[in-house]
């Protein structure tokens, strides 16, 4: 047998034996022919590795300053939100401007942004009085601060009691961007001077 | 091995950490958590196996069936370029890793929807990854009716695949969908393939992300399509879809370093793309930290972990020099690295991980991908799979850990209640449309 015949039939009894003491199937379960081909070495040359160099400037997506909803000839800028000392998102001061709750994603970038607006004021409708008429599909677009426009898709529209409002669904991060538009719905409770739902859009 | 039995308690004390602020907390779910690789012998392992708990949960489940799916498509990806180069040795022990990994997916399977479902799975599993090895063997051997063969073999193995899950959703997941997923990740996998023959690596390799981010989520299609309803629910929480999206980048880190390790280890000329995919993966952290903390911790976050991707590359590329100084140098680099990372996630999470527990964890990640590189560059490929196998597994563990506390620190912030946005002027109107 010349050498090389015997060196190859080696190598694959060896990695036959090994095969069968460790209990492994081969993940093919055929045999792979080793040698007489030897592996890669170093290549000649320049070093490869002396070209690269890991990223060190974050480019932060820009804040939104304007929300457009055509189907519902809607133009807004945009006033930013915080929370309120008791612990809920503060709301736009005016019915007629929407809102970006500033502690969460900006739009575009991963995680859900939350814009709020009101259904209506004392005297007439609000910005999002018409927010609960949106289909899925329908465009909604944010021009942020860098002259950039990033476009959602609504994916779809649920109203729901306050008092089991979905803050999971509505603000904890995944990291897909999508967009929530929170308003207020349903039956108005005189006493507390407070709608008894919210109409949330969700939109990616 | 000094040092050992600390390091192989990380993990599960990293858990108790997280445990104490979340009922939910972690569960090791393999030897490799328990005992990170790098500081553990194999005998070590294997004492490691025998005290390991299991996942209980679904939604557990779930997310180790995305991990195993990703960890196929890379080691699959491997193989096929392995078997391209000619280089053997390397792709037989990427086909005992990728035998580990079928296996591992069939006891999963088994767990998630009963022994017959893995029975059915396993073989067809099986076939399937011999059809790639087939189909790289045809490439490597410029055999273009090889390929022909191969394809038209895994075409049908794709749709035996498919028909298994839509049989097993009991019709939650249908025929043309699970059809399309399972071609999508064949063909990722194949023009990968054809395109690092063809030496555009710049396409590979995007190819290569591609795939295990496709054949990761595929993970969630199949068990959201096979669980029971109310189970298949859990996994539409956000809390889930963050730990899941999270696991995904930081395995993701693993794999593309390795990478990255392999060609520059070799001086080989796929290094660049390589190189692209690692700051690809490294944006996409920094982006998902500004998500969580904030842009100004984005940006610590990212200069942070471009020093430790600095330092993995550079010993890398000293490995393959024979330069000591450099590689003690990045060594060093590391050090510093663990030091200043566990302090900021210690700051970005409440001090819900705690410096020791979040450094003694980075250290063991650095120090297993300095031995994977040690053992590729001594051609030791089989070492060099297992590390990379255990690494893997480590790190999606840490992620489940980093996700919980990351998902309670922001849930602290939230908002509370319901925004007040009426007025109740047209309260006439609103209330009866």
């Amino acid at each position: 047998m010349p050498a090389p015949v015997r060196t190859a039939a080696l190598v694959v009894l060896a990695v036959l034996v090994t095969t069968v003491l460790s209990g492994a199937q081969p993940g093919t379960g055929r045999e792979i022919p080793t040698a007489p081909r030897p592996a890669p070495a170093a290549a000649a040359g320049p070093p490869v590795v002396d070209g690269f160099r890991s990223p060190r400037t974050y480019t932060a997506v820009a804040p939104p300053v304007r929300l457009r909803i055509p189907a519902l000839h809607v133009t807004s800028s945009l006033e930013r939100l915080g929370v309120l000392a008791d612990g809920t998102v503060a709301v736009p001061a005016s019915p007629d401007i929407a809102g970006w709750y500033a502690g969460g994603p900006r739009p575009g970038q991963a995680g859900p942004a939350v814009i709020l607006g009101h259904v209506d004021s004392q005297a007439g409708p609000g910005i999002f009085f018409n927010l609960f008429r949106l289909k899925r599909g329908t465009a909604v677009l944010v021009d942020r601060a860098d002259g950039s426009t990033v476009t959602f898709r609504v994916s779809s529209v649920s109203r729901v009691s306050k008092t089991r409002f979905p803050r999971d669904l509505v603000y904890v991060p995944t990291l897909q961007p999508t967009l929530r538009l929170v308003t207020c719905g349903g039956s108005f409770d005189h006493a507390r001077r407070s709608y008894r739902d919210n109409v949330i859009v969700y939109a990616a | 091995m000094p040092g050992h039995k600390h390091h192989s308690r990380l993990v599960p004390i990293l858990c108790l950490g997280v445990i104490a602020v979340l009922p939910a907390g972690c569960t090791a779910r393999h030897p490799a958590a328990a005992a990170p690789p790098a500081a553990a012998s194999h005998a070590e392992h294997q004492a490691a196996a025998a005290t390991a708990t299991v996942p209980t949960s679904a939604p557990d489940r779930a997310l180790r069936l995305q991990a195993l799916l990703g960890q196929h498509s890379i080691l699959a990806a491997n193989f096929m370029r392995g078997r391209i180069r000619g280089d053997d040795d390397f792709a037989q022990a990427a086909d005992a890793a990728l035998s580990k990994n079928t296996a591992d997916m069939r006891q999963l399977i088994g767990e998630l929807f009963g022994s017959a479902a893995a029975n059915q799975f396993q073989p067809k599993w099986q076939e399937h990854v011999v059809e790639l090895f087939e189909f790289a063997k045809g490439v490597a051997d410029q055999d273009k009716e090889a390929q022909a063969e191969a394809r038209n073999e895994l075409i049908k193995y794709e749709q035996d695949l498919a028909a298994f899950f839509v049989g097993a959703s009991h019709g939650r997941l249908t025929t043309a969908a699970a059809n399309t997923a399972m071609r999508m990740h064949v063909d990722h996998l194949l023009m990968q393939a054809d395109t690092y023959a063809a030496k555009d690596y710049a396409k590979s390799d995007q190819l290569y992300r591609e795939s295990y981010d496709h054949t990761y989520d595929l993970g969630a299609t199949i068990s959201a399509a096979l669980l029971p309803p109310k189970q298949a629910a859990e996994l539409r929480t956000p809390m889930w879809r963050l730990r899941s999206a999270l696991g995904k980048l930081l395995a993701e880190h693993v794999v593309v370093v390795e990478d990255a390790t392999r060609a520059a280890v070799t001086n080989a000329p796929d290094f660049a793309a390589a190189g692209q995919l690692v700051n690809a993966n490294t944006r996409d952290l920094a982006a998902a930290m500004d998500t969580l903390f904030g842009a100004a911790a984005a940006k610590d976050f990212q200069s942070l972990w471009a020093n430790h991707v600095d330092a993995l590359v550079t010993y890398a590329g000293a490995t393959a020099a024979h330069d000591s100084a450099r590689q003690d140098q990045a060594r060093a680099d590391l050090s510093t690295f663990e030091a200043r990372m566990a302090t900021f996630l210690e700051g970005a999470t409440g001090k819900r991980l705690t410096v020791s527990t979040l450094a003694d964890a980075l250290k063991a990640h650095d120090q297993a991908l300095l031995k994977h590189a040690d053992a590729y560059a001594a051609k030791d490929y089989t070492s060099a799979h297992d590390i990379a196998y255990q690494t893997y597994e480590h790190m999606s563990e840490l992620a489940g850990a980093l996700a919980n506390a990351f998902g309670s620190t922001v849930a602290a912030r939230l908002p509370a209640g319901a925004p007040q946005t009426g007025i109740g002027g047209m309260a006439d109107v609103v209330e009866h449309r």
